[in-house]
């Protein structure tokens, strides 16, 4: 078992992806081989999670090679976990996709392009090496800039180039971060660094290449300043895709910040942790107040992400045992519920023929059903009780006001409250109010309407399940946290992982 | 030697970063490249210049010391590096090409199609 | 108790199926239920009045110590009683109200929605649950609230509602939290207990100030009262159970709970009391301009609840008395004169006080009702509110502070609610019909408009005449609650000519004077309002309003649409944080080894320099493109230099590629003419630039300046033949020891091509054409096998010398590629046969499965598996999974490069 599970979230769809640009023009095929692939990486996960619950962290020796000098995949709680929701975000979109993708997108190459963007999100949380994080960013965005152009039209264009460069950008400076750091400890492997970096003479050297690590994943997890790319694209392809997008690629900046930050340089106490503090602040802040001045669906949802990249920022910033539970409860919630509210967009646009809301009306009259499968995710991203949301932010409340960050806190509530007001916006603008005359009105097949708001459907139960039903998700935090902050039982499984 | 190249990569980097400014969206591409070359030549620089042979083992000869030979892992991370930079900015290049095309437009200020003037506006 | 709390929960869900069952019955159906469980509440009061209280707990989220507790003490059981028992009668009303309608059921489901709600919060014994149903509270009076959702007026109060309680709430929470922690439990009924762990604790202002903005909000004291008249847009049915009678109340019950723990200080004392007290005239002062029957009501509430805060502030043993009296009876009467106005709207059409009169003849039923309430309003005794008010007056003469302010106060308040009385009760039943209005006829409503106020107002007489049984002992538990310590209750009322019996005549006196002078009191009345208008919800519309300002400068000056605005940001914030954070942490370090540097050394650095250079100030774009390529294959020359010679291999292909890529694309842009930047904005790019080059060589300099470790090279060195079979480590490194990156990278490199393909299409319209010679096809043909076959050798012999798939590959690329020039991309592909993208596919496809078979054999994944055939000269040969991993990358490699190559060529 120890020699494949850990990597069979990544085979999975990797293999999907290469078999499906060898059948690139079978389209049938295709949607068959992305199903059963995303289905298979689901499994895997929730195989490994179950064996990583029972028995601690599991490591797998890439080619059988001992760490530091193979690559190994290290499966800690923590790691399998967000393997998981890959694997549900995964297979529920690519349900999903299988109403709201167009013929041309599908030839246009959007199930490789998928598939292997799943294998690069799970390979990055997976992985124990920080090249080998590197090299999963740049499949990710390979596979992203491709996603968002399938099917292409003017706006994503422009959209993808401004992703493309930016991102771009933000993984070069991942690479150099991590070519100091590479230079001052001559190892790459995160267990190792662990050991080394806090050997190596120049503390400064190993501050800057820290604190340009922030930088680079707080590009890639949208913090402020520098999220801009996501809000110039995130609103231009498939429902599909942004809603994949919006579920998945910044919490993977999120997590790299997690694990890099406990693991690799121990953030709590050093500048690196008065500088997160403020970037939770500032994000908070700033992504809100960018959703409160927007008018298009997609758009709001775009800023939303950035404020609630800053909540999981918050957690972390804290440094308390509680304050990381927090973030990873925050990560888990909010991937599902954000991936949710974006496929709901989608069948909003099509039902209101675009995603402006002053256009758009009369759904709740329309549509009941889509309207309840809104006000679930929407609610708990606001943080309405007795759903996902409520508690994650209780849990980064508890934590600001214990470790004694009033300021933070404050923001905290505040930035929840505009968040309600957003989503109410949204309902009273799209749901409540009557259509404008001029509503062009699309029209959904019941057998159309049926596939697309399934998967919806499910995410949505799963976060009315978190919400009443905490106490294991919670459970599974909390033990995910425990190995982060104190990562003996991560060093021993990658000291002692079978060859 | 390493502090010698250490000042060329800064250089290649500020010209990289500067191209990348441009308002030209051909120039902006220049730009990608240079970048790759300048974090490339970087990665080499950190992993440590030297004289030493290349990481080959002669024939009849089983093992090396490590003093002997350059930094195989160095090169083994830029090998990656380039082929990684040489794909994305194959891609870039080509998403510059139908851009520019279709929009009729090399100006990187007029790519305002997603984000629309009118956008953000009070409502 | 749970089961109570989820038995009206469930019926919410069931509502709109039973209404859609029953139809006529539904109501009657639908009440029933409420009506049960207030008896069952009402057969714990002997438990409770004899100071038992009931628990239950089941364990929710041990992890933050969280139950589902729930508790039932004196105070709670009043409001359960009131909860379930005026729900009963909403339940039925509401079904009169909304006869008819197609969205009653949902209506209904909404109505029990809340009242599920509201049972919870008052029998909550855990913060956290509190909170919950708090929330809960909240979200479903706003979908009640803006049920007549096509209205923007009804959209717009309840947004304002939602928001204002909602961020009471929020403060509620955090004050909830902070007790909490300071007491170590969640436990409402160990929190709020006697002991004073929280009234000494250094956060006790933080945890009063929070609690009391959440109860300000939600019971709508001054400045937080502004959403209540708001909330009247809403179907009365909501007025009258949420607004007046439930919901509006929650805010006075935490107070009410935590008056044990918290209360008894003086900052307890004034903040309520002085928000009361200013609630009351305020309301008051709003109260008697109001035509609207149902705004007369709101204002009167927002009165009540404003004495009631008093009389929490207030805070001793006559002043909680007179609490649990008025909570009562308040309670019984505002329901049941919502429901008449309602009743009125229905019947008549308007609820304008101008327009009605007399009906009292034909709506006698009705007008019976309305009575009753008015008279309970006025406070005439036997009515308990006549009890009720002379304990306001006691308990304002009790104060140990400024008691004759109290006494007038509420004189002067109690007069207004007379008049308000007559103007809602008097005037449109018994008063006069209006001579220039139209005839307004009314006629008796159905039963289910009547039951329900005619059984509150009998019952608010009944509470009177007989209040010993019931009353006494259940306000005794109330109080007892409030207060921490046991209480029992006995009501007069006679107590001889006292003071407070004074005040009740000289207010009866006011009250009827006034009624009679109304109108001139509507207009002095307008005076204040006019000013206080002005404050509190001009100060919401303005928060709201300079929010949206806020929001939309601050992303009109962050998100600009422009790439190059945020390119500029990005670059800054890298140099900026690299100089910063190396200087500020004395992590610089001098730059060495100068002298050593040999003279081909610094040749090809100079090189690199001035290309780099060159390529900025040139300006023409072909011109630019060759420095690129200066720039590129100098640095393959450094690696060639300094023993990297698979590194310089590629860097000179993917170069070589990268150019003539450039140069397609270059050669296919529109030719326009060319931008420039302004001075300005060059000068700030060029310092960004600078800033973002020093800071990578100043970092540079800070890592090489320490020895390297080079533990890793070591063991790659020593392991690479005797284990993986390879001379070339590089290679070995690639393909065996972190062959997971390569997959990456070569995963990368084929979406890139699926990427670029489909931007450009993969049938092209028109193709360059053959080159006309046949010497030069057959040259062509030759050289293209020439190359093809030295790809394949380099690729086969990379694993022990300088080479590998990425090389083969591109080479392979390069061999298709001087043929599709020579020849035309179609004759090109047609010698390819399979469309390369699908060998890219197959390639990767390829590698990935050459990690499988160590997993079949039991070994850890992509672990090589060698075989080593004897070959006929007696050499080793080395053949293993890693080795088709590398033909698996050349496939890729050359795949896409041949699918960039065709499409670009036949775009």
């Amino acid at each position: 078992m120890t020699t494949w599970l850990p990597v069979l979230p990544v085979v999975a769809p990797l293999l999907g992806a290469g078999f499906a640009t060898i059948l690139r023009h079978r389209v049938r095929g295709q949607r068959r081989l992305a199903l059963g692939a995303a289905v298979v990486q689901l499994a895997g996960a929730i195989g490994l999670l179950a064996v990583v619950w029972r028995s601690g962290p599991l490591a797998l020796r890439m080619g059988g090679w001992p760490p530091p000098f193979g690559i190994v995949f290290v499966a800690d709680l923590l790691g399998a976990t967000m393997a998981v929701i890959t694997g549900l975000i995964g297979t529920a979109v690519v349900a999903y996709a299988r109403a709201d993708a167009s013929r041309r997108a599908e030839l246009d190459g959007f199930y490789p392009l998928y598939l292997a963007l799943l294998a690069a999100v799970a390979g990055a949380f997976l992985t124990g090496d920080l090249f080998n994080l590197y090299v999963w960013f740049e499949v990710m965005l390979a596979a992203a800039i491709g996603l968002l152009l399938v099917a292409t039209r003017p706006a994503q264009l422009d959209g993808t180039l401004k992703y493309a460069l930016l991102n771009l950008i933000g993984t070069t400076f991942f690479l150099v971060a991590l070519s100091w750091l590479y230079g001052l400890t001559g190892t790459l492997n995160m267990a190792d660094l662990h050991l080394r970096v806090p050997a190596v003479e120049n503390r400064g050297a190993v501050l800057t290449a820290a604190m340009l690590l922030v930088v680079a994943f707080g590009a890639k997890a949208a913090v402020f300043p520098l999220f801009f790319w996501l809000p110039a694209s995130y609103h231009t392809p498939l429902a599909s895709v942004s809603a994949v997008f919006a579920g998945l690629l910044t919490k993977v900046g999120v997590y790299a910040l997690l694990r890099v930050f406990t693991l690799v340089i121990d953030g709590a106490g050093t500048p690196i942790q008065t500088v997160l503090c403020w970037i939770a602040g500032l994000t908070m802040l700033t992504g809100v107040l960018g959703a409160a001045s927007q008018q298009d669906i997609r758009r709001i949802l775009s800023f939303h992400i950035v404020s609630q990249i800053g909540y999981m920022v918050l957690g972390l910033a804290l440094y308390t045992p509680l304050g990381i539970v927090g973030s990873i409860f925050y990560v888990v919630h909010h991937i599902i519920v954000k991936a949710n509210l974006f496929l709901v967009s989608g069948v909003v646009e099509r039902l209101g023929g675009g995603g402006d809301l002053r256009q758009l009306g009369g759904l709740y009259r329309r549509d009941g059903v889509l309207a309840t499968l809104f006000a679930v995710p929407a609610a708990s991203l606001a943080g309405l009780p007795p759903l996902s949301g409520f508690w994650a932010k209780l849990l980064l409340l508890q934590a600001s006001l214990a470790a004694g960050y009033w300021a933070l806190a404050a923001t905290a509530l505040v930035v929840g409250l505009l968040t309600l007001f957003s989503m109410t916006k949204i309902w009273n603008e799209a749901f409540w109010k009557d259509a404008p005359a001029t509503l062009p009105g699309g029209r959904l097949s019941s057998e159309r309407r049926r596939l697309l708001l399934a998967p919806i459907a499910a995410l949505a139960a799963v976060t009315i399940a978190i919400g009443l039903w905490t106490q294991p998700f919670l459970a599974l935090a909390e033990r995910g946290g425990a190995t982060l902050l104190d990562p003996k039982p991560y060093l021993d499984a990658v000291r002692e992982a079978s060859p | 030697m390493d502090s010698a190249y250490a000042a060329v990569v800064g250089i290649v980097m500020a010209c990289a970063v500067y191209l990348l400014l441009d308002r030209s969206l051909p120039r902006m591409a220049l730009g990608v490249i240079l970048l790759s070359a300048a974090v490339n030549l970087g990665i080499f620089v950190a992993g440590r210049l030297s004289r030493q042979r290349p990481p080959l083992l002669p024939e009849a000869v089983d093992r090396l010391a490590a003093e002997a030979i350059t930094n195989p892992l160095s090169q083994a991370l830029i090998l990656t590096a380039i082929v990684i930079s040489f794909g994305l900015t194959a891609l870039l290049l080509v998403l510059v090409l139908r851009t520019g095309r279709e929009l009729d437009t090399l100006d990187v200020d007029a790519l305002r199609i997603s984000e629309p003037p009118e956008d953000g506006a009070a409502h | 108790m749970l089961a109570t709390v989820l038995a009206v929960l469930g019926l919410a869900a069931a509502a709109p199926l039973i209404d859609r069952w029953c139809g006529r019955g539904a109501p009657w159906l639908l009440a029933a239920a409420p009506a049960g469980l207030t008896l069952w509440y009402l057969a714990q009061v002997p438990a409770v009045t004899s100071g038992h209280v009931l628990r239950e707990a089941v364990p929710w989220v041990p992890a933050l110590g969280v139950d589902l507790a729930l508790a039932l003490d004196g105070l709670s059981l009043a409001f359960a009683i009131l909860v379930l028992g005026i729900g009963a009668c909403i339940v039925l009303y509401a079904g009169g109200y909304l006869e008819g309608r197609p969205d009653r059921g949902r209506f209904l489901g909404f109505l029990f929605a809340f009242m599920g709600s509201m049972l919870g919060v008052v029998l909550a014994d855990d913060v956290i649950v509190l909170f919950v149903f708090w929330e809960l509270t909240s979200v479903t009076s706003y979908l009640l609230i803006g049920f007549d959702h096509a209205d923007p007026r009804s959209r717009r109060n309840a947004l304002q509602a939602l928001l204002v309680t909602g961020a009471g709430g929020l403060a509620m929470l955090a004050g909830l939290v902070l007790a909490a922690a300071t007491a170590g439990t969640t436990r409402v009924s160990l929190l709020a207990d006697g002991r004073d762990v929280l009234r000494t604790s250094p956060g006790y202002t933080a945890i009063f100030v929070c609690l009391a903005l959440g109860a300000f909000t939600k019971s709508a004291q001054v400045p937080f009262h502004f959403w209540l008249p708001n909330a009247m847009v809403a179907p009365t049915p909501v007025s009258a159970y949420l607004h007046s009678a439930t919901m509006v109340k929650a805010g006075l019950y935490l107070l009410a709970r935590f008056a044990p723990a918290l209360g008894g200080t003086r900052l307890w004392f004034w903040v309520l009391a002085a928000v009361g007290a200013t609630t009351v005239l305020i309301g008051a002062s709003r109260a008697v301009r109001q035509t609207d029957l149902k705004l007369v009501l709101a204002h009167t509430t927002i009165m009540a609840l404003g004495v009631l805060l008093l009389l929490l502030g207030l805070g001793d043993r006559h002043a909680v008395q007179a609490f649990a009296l008025v909570l009562l009876v308040h309670a019984l009467y505002k329901g049941g004169l919502f429901m008449v106005a309602g009743a009125i709207d229905h019947e008549t059409g308007t609820r304008d006080v101008r327009r009605l009169g007399g009906l009292a003849r034909t709506m006698p039923i009705t007008a019976t009702a309305a009575l009753l309430g008015g008279l309970a309003m006025v406070g005439i005794p036997p009515f308990l509110g006549f009890i009720g008010k002379e304990g306001v007056y006691e308990a304002a003469l009790a104060a140990h502070t400024a008691p004759l302010l109290w006494l007038v106060a509420t004189i002067v308040a109690n007069a207004l609610i007379i008049v308000a009385a007559g103007l809602a009760v008097w005037v449109p039943f018994f008063g006069p019909v209006p001579r220039d209005a139209e005839t307004i006829h009314g006629h008796e409503p159905p039963a289910t408009l009547w039951l329900g106020p005619l059984g509150l107002g009998v019952l608010g007489l009944g509470c009177g005449v007989f209040h010993g049984p019931l009353v006494d002992p259940l306000l005794g538990a109330v109080v007892a609650a409030i207060s921490g310590v046991p209480a029992t209750l006995s009501l007069h009322f006679w107590h001889g000519v006292t003071i407070p019996l004074l005040a009740s005549v000289t207010t009866f006196a006011l009250g009827f004077a006034g009624f009679q002078v109304r109108h001139h009191l509507v207009r002095w009345g307008e005076q204040l309002v006019r000013l206080h208008r002005t404050e509190c919800e001009r100060g919401y519309d303005a928060t709201l309003g300079g929010l949206m300002r806020l929001a939309t400068w601050q992303t009109r000056a962050m998100q600009t649409g422009r790439l190059r605005d945020y390119l500029v940001v990005v670059f800054a914030l890298f140099g900026a944080s690299v100089l910063a954070t190396l200087v500020a942490s004395g992590g610089l370090r001098p730059p060495g080894g100068w002298g050593e540097v040999q003279f081909h050394e610094w040749a090809v650095a100079a090189g690199i320099a001035c290309g780099a250079l060159a390529t900025v100030l040139l300006r023409p774009g072909l011109a630019a493109v060759v420095t690129v390529g200066i720039v590129g294959y100098g640095v393959g020359l450094a690696f060639a230099i300094f023993g990297a010679p698979d590194v310089a291999y590629t860097q000179f292909m993917a170069e070589t590629l990268a150019v003539v890529i450039v140069m397609l694309v270059l050669t296919r842009l529109p030719s326009l003419p060319p931008l420039e930047r302004s001075p300005g904005t060059r000068r700030r790019d060029g310092i960004v630039a600078a800033a973002c080059g020093a800071a990578t060589t100043l970092a540079l300099w800070a890592v090489t300046a320490a020895p390297f470790d080079s533990q890793l090279t070591a063991w790659f060195a020593a392991h690479s033949y005797p284990a993986a079979h390879g001379r070339n480590i590089v290679n070995v490194i690639l393909v065996d020891f972190r062959g997971l990156d390569t997959m990456g990278e070569i995963t990368v490199v084929v979406l890139a091509g699926l990427g670029a393909v489909l931007l450009l299409g993969e049938r092209g319209r028109r193709s360059a054409g053959p080159i006309p010679s046949l010497i030069l096809a057959s040259i062509n043909r030759v050289i293209f096998a020439a190359i093809l076959l030295f790809s394949l050798w380099v690729m086969l012999r990379g694993h022990n010398e300088p080479g590998g798939g990425f090389i083969g590959g591109l080479l392979a690329a390069s061999a298709f590629a001087l043929y599709a020039f020579a020849a035309g991309p179609r004759a090109a592909r047609r010698v390819l046969r399979a469309n390369p993208l699908t060998v890219a596919g197959v390639g990767v496809t390829l590698a990935a499965l050459s990690a499988l078979p160590a997993v079949a054999a039991g070994l850890p994944f992509m672990t090589g598996l060698w075989w080593f055939p004897e070959a006929t000269d007696g050499a080793k040969l080395a053949l293993g999974t890693p080795v088709l991993f590398d033909v698996g990358v050349y496939l890729a490699v050359a795949g896409t490069m041949l699918a960039i190559t065709f499409a670009l060529l036949q775009e």
